[in-house]
Parts: structure tokens; C-alpha cells; sequence
């Protein structure tokens, strides 16, 4: 047995010769380790936790935008937020946006999911046609959006002109509109994500539980809603959060599809935050405040599904 | 072409207050004048940083200026650092921030109160002569009596339209001077037979108040009489008879379907794509986009130029830009010199000429310039630019105007695609400016 097999099995690992067996206490603490460990230590410190210590001190503080220097404010930057009535549309659009988007790509998500695992001809090529516009950038996926749905020259309305009929839908211009386009574009990259997840998921489900479960009789939808979905609860509970905090931090997208217009009805956070910070009125304090309810509700929302899938499990 | 073109310009050439021309040749041995000549600045040579964002004209034409410039200075050299205007802010804050800002950049007249505000700049009181300027567009460098930055160039929005479309719709009454422009209900006739002969999908113009652009709303205001500040700058004085009315007109392009709902004050749909594209018959876009629409549009279809129309008075919006440099810089000295270079009259004129822009100097305000693209559209652009007063470049050049342009942006496309009321809307905005000026 090897030494990794022998460790994996539970055993104590065979001690290599010529070594010492008092060196085994310290094997807990292997230096090379560092040097995997290191450069994400390092980057994740410069470029995720150094920021996020430094917007919760610039939330309360008033920046000057070309000199730096700060001010200190206490919590007026976020008493500023109640009277925001661009903040507030903001919140409420991020709700609806996260109540939107994370059901309904995730259901899609585990029907395609289902659909490619099933004896689908050419399944691969599938795949990657779903896959595929989780790998482009958010912005590109933007831009294509802005092709689509330009509401003059747009792809999509020439198309419905073409069918018949009398004239496009206002994408830019009325912001119901324009808030489902965003919903639209925003389904055609997440469905992807929720699928591949699923498709690993369901692979791991024993083939004989679906045996067991058609000869106790159970027909398909029995079979899906019985089997398949208990059995990727695990999926499920990881692309909740996983889709939550994207379509609370949602920005790239949005940015460059509408531009949180027309008024503010696809203004979200993200793109509040953004402007208010790096816009004309570069109030960059302001912008790290929303920054931090950004951060404090998706780990609020976090804690409250790790515990209440926590309980399930212990129920379970 | 050339004979054309100077008898067109004979009439238009010719910027600011009547006054302020009488007085156009005292030019000193400051800026304004000849260019500097001689080595660097004492301490060896020297390589100054310019921050800008340029279209391909333009930064051609900033490209040769600063050849030239180093010719006659051997010791300095001018790296250009060319960003989008998108993110120019950002960079340029970034830089300060981290202590380490270019030697010199570009701002605009509108933004140029941000950067006095909070007394980032050199003072170039020692090395700009002020009667060499235009003096209401000076106006706009100048903060607290000291000028901070050398104004270079504007550009103002003056009407493009297809002579197709115009023939199609039987308009025929095309003004060539301010005192034929349009009025405003002469500019709602044009526009509903314009309507009427556009295809589904065209409409009969655009107006350029997209994004950063909202304070152009500003035009009609001005033509109307209003006014967006009270004259001490201190309060809001858009919820009059004038506001309301230029809301209501405004407003009514929407609502009348001149233009595409698409084309608000938010949208980032812009003048020259939508003209070179053919969606529009007229489109409201200042003289730096002429070169752009220009090569766009090619031989699609002809188009001429005219004035914007008028009400009580005729009125353009303050575009352009200044250079500046700030006054922590470590080659301040070097930095003055390529400022005065920049706005002698030689840099000048082959930088406007270049880029189809209008000059700052009264030398050449009051001469004529061989514009490099379509020089037959110009003289309606250099006729609008007479229209400018030191009233309203003081309106759009207050330290806060980024909040006002904002308000603007806000508080309009509740209007335009909202559908809220013309005395709402100026309710609502004299609030917001109010707030954003006190």
C-alpha cells in the first residue's frame, strides 16, 4: 500500500526509511507548503481583503476625490442612503432582480441538466452551447445585448417586425422593457453555470435508485421530484449562494447594456455604487457605503441558508 | 474649394462680445503670442507626461503640435498618455491619489471648477496674457480672479441635415445666418414634415444631450430666455415661465416621436452614429464630430450645416476643452512652457484647423482658418460660438456643475420618457440644483 493510499485508507502512513520517526510530529508543518499556500495568501490579501477593510473605513469617511484625503463622517454616508431615492429604487431592483433571475435559471439550469444527461444526440455539443456564455465576459455579453436589443436597429426587433409585427418593443425606452431584457440576457449566462453544477450532480446519482424507484412503480415526474431532486440538494443549497451573490453584485452586464436606464429602472447596486463612487460626483465614500450593504446583505443572506441547509441536513 | 470656402467664412468668423474684438491685436510676449523658444528648464532634460482622450484627428494634430514644440525645445519631450473620456476622471484621480499626477492634462471648461475647487492647479496668472483670449471663454479657466488653465479650443452644436431628407419634406427655408435660424415653431413645422416623410425605424432628428452631454439641454433654456443659475451663482433659477416652457418644447420631441425614444438624456445612442448610420434626417452635433461623421458617412448621402434654432435669442452649448497642469507637478517650469506653446496662435490654428475646432484667441477668432474636413460646414459652428456670454459660461463652469449636469440627467429623462409634467420637472430640478449649490 502507498504511503497516499495507506493515509486515505486511515492508516498511519509507513515511515520511509532512513528517517527518523521523530520527525513525523512535525510533518503537521511543511514548509513547502508555503509556497503553494503563499501566493494566494498574498493575492487574496491585496486584492480582497486589504479592499474590503479599506471600504469599510472610506464608508465612513467623506473622500476628497483628487487629493485622498479623508474626513471622517460616522454613519452619515449611510443615513445619506435613506434619502436616496435612487438608492432605495436600487435595493428594490436588486431584490427583484436576485428574485427573478436565481429561481429561474436555476429551474432551467436542472431541466437542461436532466435533458443532457438523458440519451440526448449530441450531448457534448450541447454542453457547450449552454456553457458557453458563462466563458465570455460580462461586458461582451453586454455589448451583445445591445445589439439584440437596440430598440431602433436591434436584431431582436427587426425580427419581430419581420414576423408580423407592427412595431418593436421599447428594450431602451420603457423600463419594464428594459428590466426584462436585462433579466433575459442575464438567464442566457447563469443557465449555463446551473447546469454544468447539475450535470455533475446527477452524475454522481446511483443509476440503481431510479431502478428501485420504476419498480415500486413511480413514473418520471415521480421519479425527478422523489430522486433526482433530493439527490442534488447538495447543487441546489451551492448555487443558491453561489447565484444570489451574483445577482446581488451584478454590474458588468447591466453597465454596458443599459446603463441602469432608462430613469433608474435597471439601476442595482452594483451600478449605483459605481456611479456614485467613479461618476461625475466621485463621492467615493458614499460609493463604499453601498459597497457594504452590498457586502452585509449577501452574508446575511448567506448564514441564513448555511444554517437553515444545516438544519435540513441534521433532519435529514 | 478654397475661394468658397473663405467667402462662406468671411461673413461667420468672428467669436464673443463685439467689444472684445476691438481690442484683438494686443498680443505680448505671454502665451497668446509667438512660441516660446530655447533649451529646457535648467536641471537637464526633461519628459513631461499629457493626459488626454482623443479622437484620431485630434490626436494627429496634438501629435505634430508637440513635434513642433520639441523641436524648438531639444531639452523637454511630451509623452502622450491618450485614455478613453470615459475613464480620463478615474485616471486622472487615481494619479492624484496616489501623489504622482501628470505633468499636464486635459479638462473640460464644465469640469474645470472641480479641479479649482479644491486647488489642485498651477496658477497661471504669470503666464497666460488674458487679453489675448476671447474674454468669455477665458471666463471659463478662471477661478477666483486667476486663470488655472490655457483655454485651447471649443466646439459648439450646430444643426447637420440630409439635403435628401430635407427635399423629400419640401424644406426649403434653409437658414445660413443667427438672424435666419429657425424658431422654434418654424423648427416644429421641419420637424413634423421631417416626421412625416421618415421611414419606420428613422426619426426626424437627434439631439446631442446623451449621457455627459444633458447640460446641451441647456441651449433651449438659454434660447428661451432662462437661465439655470441666479446671476450670483448661488441659487437656482430654472423653475420660471422659461423653464417650464423649454421643458414643455423639449419634451414634445418625445412625445411628438421627433426623435427616438432611444435618444434621451440617459441613452448611449450618439449623434454621429445615428446621422452616419441614416436613422435621422438632423442631428444636433458640435464641429469636433464633423471629422468623424464625416469619414462615416462617405458618399452615402450629402448633407450641409445650419444654426440651431432660436426663441427670444440664439445659443449653443460651452464645449471644449483647457489644458492644465497641476501646481504639485515636478516639471511645473517645463509643463508653463508647452501651455504657452499651446495656445500661440501657430499651435492654435493648426491644432483647430486640424481637428475642424474653434480657437480661444481673439488673433484668430477674428481671421480665417483653412479647417482641414468639409471646411463648407464650419460657419454655422464659428456663428454659434458668437453666441456664448459670460453669463452662461459662468452658469457651467461653477465648482459644482457635475451635480448639476447630473440633476439635469435625472431630472430630464423624467420628463422625456416619464412623461411627468413640465412644472414638476423644474420644481424638481431647482430643488436638486439647490441642494447641489449650497
Amino acid at each position: 500500500m502507498s504511503q497516499a493510499a495507506a493515509l486515505a485508507a486511515g492508516q498511519d502512513a509507513v515511515t520511509p526509511a532512513g528517517r527518523s520517526p521523530r520527525r513525523r510530529g512535525r510533518s503537521l508543518w511543511e514548509p513547502s507548503a508555503l509556497l503553494f499556500v503563499g501566493p494566494s495568501v498574498l493575492l487574496a490579501l491585496a486584492f480582497l481583503i486589504l479592499p474590503m477593510l479599506g471600504t469599510f473605513f472610506y464608508s465612513t469617511q467623506k473622500v476628497s476625490p483628487l487629493t485622498g484625503d479623508t474626513t471622517p463622517l460616522g454613519l452619515e454616508n449611510f443615513r445619506t442612503m435613506l434619502g436616496d431615492d435612487t438608492f432605495v429604487r436600487a435595493l428594490l431592483n436588486t431584490a427583484l432582480f436576485t428574485v427573478i433571475t436565481v429561481p429561474l435559471s436555476m429551474a432551467l439550469g436542472l431541466a437542461l441538466a436532466v435533458l443532457m444527461n438523458s440519451v440526448l444526440p449530441g450531448r457534448k455539443i450541447w454542453r457547450t452551447v449552454v456553457y458557453l456564455p458563462l466563458v465570455i465576459s460580462g461586458v461582451s455579453v453586454g455589448l451583445i445585448g445591445t445589439f439584440l436589443y437596440n430598440e431602433v436597429i436591434g436584431v431582436v426587433n427587426k425580427l419581430l417586425v419581420a414576423l408580423g409585427a407592427s412595431s418593436g418593443i421599447p428594450w431602451q425606452s420603457n423600463g419594464a422593457w428594459a428590466f426584462i431584457s436585462v433579466v433575459l440576457v442575464t438567464l442566457w449566462i447563469r443557465v449555463g453555470f446551473s447546469m454544468i453544477i447539475y450535470l455533475a450532480s446527477l452524475q454522481a446519482v446511483p443509476p440503481d435508485l431510479y431502478e428501485a424507484a420504476a419498480l415500486d412503480g413511480a413514473n418520471g415526474w415521480q421519479r425527478f421530484r422523489n430522486v433526482t431532486v433530493p439527490l442534488v440538494g447538495p447543487a441546489t443549497f451551492f448555487l443558491i449562494i453561489m447565484n444570489v451573490i451574483y445577482s446581488f453584485q451584478v454590474f458588468d452586464t447591466i453597465f454596458v447594456l443599459t446603463n441602469g436606464g432608462p430613469g433608474n429602472s435597471t439601476e442595482v447596486l452594483g451600478t449605483w455604487a459605481y456611479k456614485v463612487a467613479f461618476g461625475p460626483t466621485r463621492d467615493q465614500g458614499y460609493g463604499a457605503a453601498i459597497g457594504v450593504v452590498i457586502f452585509v446583505l449577501t452574508l446575511v443572506f448567506t448564514i441564513v441558508q448555511w444554517r437553515a441547509n444545516r438544519s435540513r441536513d441534521e433532519v435529514a | 474649394m478654397s475661394l468658397n470656402r473663405r467667402q462662406l467664412l468671411a461673413g461667420g468668423l468672428g467669436l464673443g462680445a463685439a467689444a472684445g474684438l476691438s481690442a484683438c491685436s494686443g498680443l505680448t510676449s505671454k502665451a497668446g503670442s509667438s512660441a516660446p523658444s530655447g533649451g529646457a528648464s535648467a536641471g537637464g532634460p526633461v519628459e513631461l507626461t499629457f493626459v488626454n482622450w482623443s479622437g484620431d484627428e485630434e490626436k494627429a494634430a496634438f501629435d505634430a503640435v508637440i513635434a513642433s514644440f520639441q523641436q524648438a525645445n531639444p531639452g523637454i519631450t511630451i509623452k502622450t498618455d491618450t485614455v478613453p473620456y470615459a475613464s480620463v476622471q478615474t485616471n486622472l484621480d487615481t494619479r492624484f491619489q496616489a501623489g504622482n499626477p501628470p505633468d499636464l492634462f486635459r479638462v473640460s471648461y464644465i469640469d474645470m471648477g472641480q479641479y479649482t475647487s479644491q486647488d489642485v492647479l498651477l496658477d497661471l496668472s504669470a503666464s497666460l496674457d488674458a487679453n489675448a483670449f476671447e474674454p468669455g471663454l477665458f471666463s471659463a479657466v478662471v477661478a477666483n480672479g486667476k486663470p488655472y488653465g490655457a483655454p485651447h479650443q471649443i466646439d459648439t452644436t450646430a444643426i447637420l441635415y440630409r439635403k435628401d431628407a430635407f427635399e423629400a419634406a419640401g424644406i426649403t427655408n434653409i437658414p445660413t445666418t443667427l438672424e435666419e435660424a429657425w424658431t422654434w415653431e418654424q423648427f416644429t413645422d421641419a420637424s413634423n414634415k421631417l416626421a412625416k416623410v421618415t421611414k419606420s425605424g428613422q426619426s426626424a432628428f437627434i439631439y446631442d444631450w446623451q449621457s455627459a452631454g444633458a447640460y446641451r439641454w441647456l441651449t433651449w433654456l438659454f434660447e428661451a430666455g432662462g437661465a439655470l443659475l441666479t446671476p450670483d451663482l448661488k441659487a437656482a433659477a430654472i423653475d420660471s415661465d422659461a423653464g417650464r416652457k423649454t421643458v414643455d418644447f423639449t419634451s414634445g420631441f418625445f412625445k411628438n416621436g421627433w426623435v427616438a425614444k432611444n435618444s434621451s438624456v440617459k441613452s448611449t445612442t450618439y449623434p454621429d452614429a445615428a446621422f452616419q448610420s441614416g436613422t435621422v434626417a438632423m442631428a444636433f452635433a458640435g464641429s469636433f464630430l464633423v471629422p468623424t461623421i464625416n469619414s462615416g458617412v462617405k458618399q452615402k448621402f450629402e448633407y450641409g450645416a445650419m444654426p440651431q434654432p432660436r426663441d427670444v435669442a440664439a445659443s449653443t452649448d460651452l464645449g471644449g476643452n483647457a489644458v492644465v497642469a497641476p501646481k504639485s507637478g515636478k516639471n511645473t517650469e517645463a509643463a508653463t512652457k508647452f501651455l504657452q506653446y499651446l495656445v500661440s496662435e501657430d499651435a492654435m490654428r493648426t491644432y483647430c484647423q486640424a481637428t475642424n475646432q474653434l480657437p480661444t484667441l481673439k488673433s484668430l477668432t477674428a481671421s480665417q482658418l483653412d479647417f482641414a474636413i468639409r471646411p463648407d460646414l464650419m460657419a454655422p459652428f464659428v456663428l454659434q460660438a458668437k453666441t456664448l456670454t459670460p453669463e452662461q459660461v459662468a452658469q457651467v463652469t461653477v465648482p459644482q456643475f457635475a451635480n448639476l449636469n447630473l440633476a439635469l440627467q435625472n431630472e430630464l429623462e423624467k420628463a422625456f420618457l416619464g412623461g411627468r409634467s413640465a412644472a414638476d420637472t423644474t420644481a424638481a430640478l431647482a430643488e436638486a440644483v439647490q441642494k447641489a449649490v449650497q
